[in-house]
């Protein structure tokens, strides 16, 4: 597919006066494995809330697999094809391994109104239509009568979500913990499980918010190696916010530098590696200065306080 | 028109009692965000503990200034003391846990003195309702026309003493440290332990307080009203409540407006068509009010961190 | 056993076994009358249960539900009363004029709840409790009010169509509703939204759609029970709905464990069976006079306890009897029913 999967063109959101995100710019391909970087505070869990529909945009658009998305909703942006996991892990703690994923294997059965029915109704009036909401509605409460009559269509569909759950957490390693409820899971495995769930939607973008926060040396080599494998496996786009160094330089292979809600620096890994501007947000001025470079000159919009 | 203007001064009047309640909620929810269920029956007890007093003053005292004066006081301050107790015995332990947990035990303790103080076992007062003795001796302050509009003495001194208690709130919120630190405490209770706010003592303070104005509401409202019974927290309450959400829970001038109205609405509606409608209209408003703008008139929606 | 035999078998073995019980136990009418408060009663709390647990929302209104449905039948009934359908001997006649105001009842009570549900879920889970708690009380007074409801008199002379099978068959199918949706994509979805609504919301699950859904289905069942309940009492008026009464409801569903259907209904049994063994057991013991004022006294001092009962069990044991777990999670694997986990 040529086009981009996950567009944002001027995205900016503001808090009472307070800017978190300007002017972002973002665009994610196929096959894509681009980093999100910058000091704490500087915006990028609020690019990832804006991306995936939590917070609307005040500024800018964000179109996913070329339709627009502003101010929809977090399932139906992820309906089009946009999963992500959460910087302070969030699985349904209580549920089983196997269902945190099954849950996410959502069937695509449409017992009433057909899908592309009611997406082409959407499409039309830009996300805002009563008419394919009732549509869905009522597709689900038809579901659920099916379910309660545990019709013959309806156990297939249940196995087929759970084979496919199984399938997913096979491919994260994480089989044998099938049953095993999701706050008994070692910390590692929390997060893996987290990116298996998130795969369960079927998206063609996935936004890691830093994967592999909390893992030690081995565990983020191998995290390393499973993203690339799953962006080949399941021809994804993907975008990573991570704070360990190693990791961005090691995967992206574009990386975009926010600081104080702007982007100050993007591109292939070791340009932005040597970007004064990012040692300066990084490191301070005084690093800067100590080692001989100059300081950038401040652009305007970098005035705006931090998230 | 006198029709209009009487029921104008009977919606204030109501309207400055809810809103004296209104506030102990909304504080309450503002430091701890709970909505604290409980908070009109403690308005119940302290004008029971009012009634007591008043009982054993006799006709004689009790319609002094001392008199008076003493039975808001142990009434308020024998509130605070139980809102000390019921924040640090079933409210404190829960405060990391669920919220639906300590709306449950909220639940819990209002029915349990609601309906506790309903039994017909001494001390507790039983079911049937009491007449207030009369503290402040009714005399019409000011006539218009041919009695066409009256306001009576009682009226006054009881919006009096709710406008100032009112006030008195205000400057303690805006103008103190321990208003700041509650604010403080309001906005993120986290980070303001680790600025070095005793968090728990400000919540034990903030309930006492919320209790102790509850409480004064309650004797006005008793003063008003002459009728009292156990059960009389649980609607005061549910409709004080109301107002806060109306006037934007966590809000304080929020609640004030929220009872105002409140007061006002369900006196207009009663007046015009009937008194038996006078417990759905809180609710209809709610509803209302709810639908257009959900964080209330003054409120404003927050956004949950992800 | 063929697919589509799997989901009607449990069905029709309810059918046999409850029609066997009826014919032997229903010549008993106290029993009948016990047995069928008792239904009634399960009926709203694994109803409600849908919501306040496998949902984790908190809805605190369900008598509202539960007039809707008993006046809606109940007066469908008294309309009806003269009217049969030709044909049909008038038992018949009769039962299928009941069944047909149990569904007109659910029905409404159902729509309500949609119209409740659909601005409200949207708002902040506290919220939800006061709206639903309001929605009671509307409901109580708009029945005071009007004079087809029979105001604070209610209504009475409603035929008492009711029958042990009816009333227990109806608590099979809510079970049965609760088990099945449980069970699939729909009850893992709403368990979803009760651990972190956000990240359900991420994950595709339309968290206000599904929410509402459980509250409609929660809201139908709860009429249904009123319906039942205008057809097996002599007289029904508001005070049988009041907000004591969604109380009650809501400390059966948290005592039995906020989400576990089994401990729904145990808690709903015990808790509807104990003041009545108490109130014999002192009549009995006591005769009329000291007797007769000390079960009074348990009328009136279940409502205090019953505070201190939450309050207690908050402290104590928030999972209440059950927590979350089933009955079924501890037969043996062959069983049809056995699973992991919550879902």
């Amino acid at each position: 597919m040529s086009g981009a999967l996950l567009q944002a063109a001027g995205v900016g959101i503001e808090f009472g006066g307070l800017r978190a995100l300007h002017a972002f710019d973002l665009e994610i391909r196929q096959g894509d494995l681009k980093g999100l970087i910058g000091p704490n505070g500087a915006g990028k869990t609020t690019a990832f809330n804006l991306l995936t529909g939590v917070y609307v945009p005040t500024h800018g658009e964000i179109r996913v697999c070329g339709e627009r998305v502003n101010g929809r909703q977090p399932h139906q942006i992820n309906h089009l094809g946009l999963a992500r996991t959460f910087q302070n892990i969030r699985l349904f703690r209580a549920l089983t391994a196997l269902d945190n994923v099954r849950v996410a294997c959502l069937s695509d059965e449409t017992p009433l109104f057909s899908r592309s029915r009611i997406d082409e109704l959407r499409r039309r009036s830009a996300g805002r239509s009563p008419v394919a909401g009732a549509m869905d509605a009522l597709n689900n409460y038809v579901d659920w009568w099916r379910a309660l009559l545990l019709t013959p269509g309806f156990q297939e569909e249940e196995q087929e979500i759970t084979r496919r759950a199984e399938e997913l957490l096979k491919v994260m390693g994480l089989s044998q913990r099938r049953d095993e409820e999701a706050r008994n899971l070692p910390y590692g495995e929390q997060r893996r499980l987290e990116i298996a769930r998130a795969l369960g939607t079927r998206p063609r973008v996935l936004l890691l918010d830093e994967p592999a926060a909390g893992m030690n040396t081995r565990e983020k080599a191998d995290l390393m190696v499973l993203i690339r494998q799953l962006r080949d496996q399941f021809e994804l786009g993907i975008l990573v916010i991570e704070h360990d160094m190693k990791l961005v330089m090691g995967i992206c292979e574009d990386i975009t530098v926010l600081d104080h809600g702007v982007t100050i620096a993007s591109g292939a890994p070791e340009r932005v590696r040597q970007d004064p501007k990012v040692i300066e947000a990084y490191l301070g001025d005084s690093y800067l200065a100590a080692h001989g470079m100059q300081v950038p000159p401040r652009s305007p919009t970098t005035e705006t306080p931090a998230t | 028109m006198s029709d209009f203007a009487q029921h104008l001064i009977n919606g204030v009047a109501a309207g400055t009692i809810y809103a004296l309640v209104a506030l102990g909620y909304t504080m309450v929810y503002g430091v701890l965000k709970l909505i604290n269920f409980a908070h009109g029956d403690v308005m119940m007890v302290g004008t029971f503990m009012g009634y007591a007093v008043a009982q054993k003053l006799g006709d004689e005292h009790q319609s002094t200034l001392w008199g008076a004066l003493l039975i808001f006081l142990v009434a308020m301050v024998g509130c605070a003391v139980l809102g000390f107790l019921i924040e640090r015995f079933a409210y404190r332990p829960l405060r990391d846990k669920p919220r639906l947990t300590a709306l449950i035990t909220a639940i819990g303790i209002s029915f349990t003195l609601s309906y506790g103080f309903q039994l017909d076992i001494p001390p507790l007062p039983g079911a049937a309702p009491r007449a207030f003795p009369e503290i402040i001796i009714p005399k019409e302050w000011l006539i218009v026309g041919d009695r066409a509009v009256v306001i009576w003495n009682w009226q006054v001194i009881s919006l009096s003493i709710a406008i100032g208690l009112m006030l008195m709130l205000q400057g303690l919120v805006y103008r103190t440290r321990f208003g700041r630190a509650m604010r403080a405490v309001s906005f993120d209770h986290r980070t303001a332990a680790l600025m070095g706010i005793p968090v728990d003592r400000i919540i034990a303070l903030t309930f006492m307080l919320g209790s102790a104005l509850a409480a004064g509401a309650g004797i006005l409202y008793a003063i008003k009203d002459t009728a009292i019974q156990p059960l009389m927290g649980l609607y005061v309450g549910l409709k004080a409540f109301v107002a806060a959400v109306i006037g934007g829970i966590g809000n304080v001038p929020g609640a004030v407006v929220g009872g105002l109205l409140l007061g006002l609405v369900e006196e207009f509606v009663v007046g015009y068509s009937s008194s038996s409608w006078r417990d759905a209209v809180a609710f209809g408003f709610l509803i209302v009010v709810l639908l257009v703008r959900p964080g209330g008139l003054f409120g404003s929606v927050t956004a949950e961190k992800v | 056993m063929p697919a589509w035999l799997r989901g009607l078998v449990p069905v029709l073995i309810a059918i046999a076994v409850l029609a066997v019980l009826q014919l032997v136990l229903g010549e008993f009418p106290f029993f009948v009358y016990l047995a069928s408060i008792v239904g009634v009663n399960v009926i709203l709390a694994v109803s409600l249960n849908i919501v306040n647990g496998m949902t984790g929302q908190f809805s605190i209104g369900h008598a509202g539900f539960m007039a809707v449905g008993a006046y809606t039948a109940g007066k469908l009934s008294l309309l009806l009363k003269d009217v049969a359908i030709a044909g049909l001997p008038t038992m018949v006649s009769d039962q299928v004029q009941f069944v047909g105001t149990l569904l007109a009842g659910g029905v409404a009570a159902a729509l309500c709840g949609f119209i409740v549900g659909l601005p409200s879920l949207r708002l902040r889970g506290d919220y939800l409790a006061i709206v639903t708690l309001g929605f009671g009380e509307i409901i109580r007074v708009i029945v005071q009010n009007l004079d087809m409801f029979g105001r604070a008199l209610g209504l009475s002379g409603i035929p008492q169509t009711s029958s042990f099978f009816a009333v227990w068959f109806c608590v099979f199918l809510v079970v049965l509703v609760a088990r099945r949706i449980v069970g699939s994509t729909h009850g893992r979805s709403l368990w979803a939204i009760r651990e972190d609504e956000v990240a359900a919301e991420a994950m595709g699950v339309n968290t206000t759609g599904y929410k509402v859904r459980a509250f409609v289905i929660s809201s139908f069942f709860a009429g249904v029970a009123g319906g039942l309940f205008a057809h097996f009492v002599p007289i029904i008026n508001p005070g049988s709905f009041t907000f004591v009464k969604s109380i009650e409801v809501v400390v059966m569903v948290v005592l039995g464990g906020l989400g576990s259907t089994t401990g729904a209904i145990v808690a709903a049994i015990f808790l509807t069976l104990l003041p009545e063994a108490l109130r014999t057991l002192f009549l009995q013991l006591g005769g009329l006079g000291a007797g007769a004022s000390l079960a009074q006294k348990v009328d009136q001092i279940r409502m205090p306890v019953y505070g201190m009962l939450l309050v207690i069990l908050m402290l104590v044991r928030p999972q209440g009897l059950f927590g979350t777990r089933e009955v079924w999670d501890v037969l043996p694997r062959w069983w049809p029913g056995a699973r992991k986990g919550i879902t």
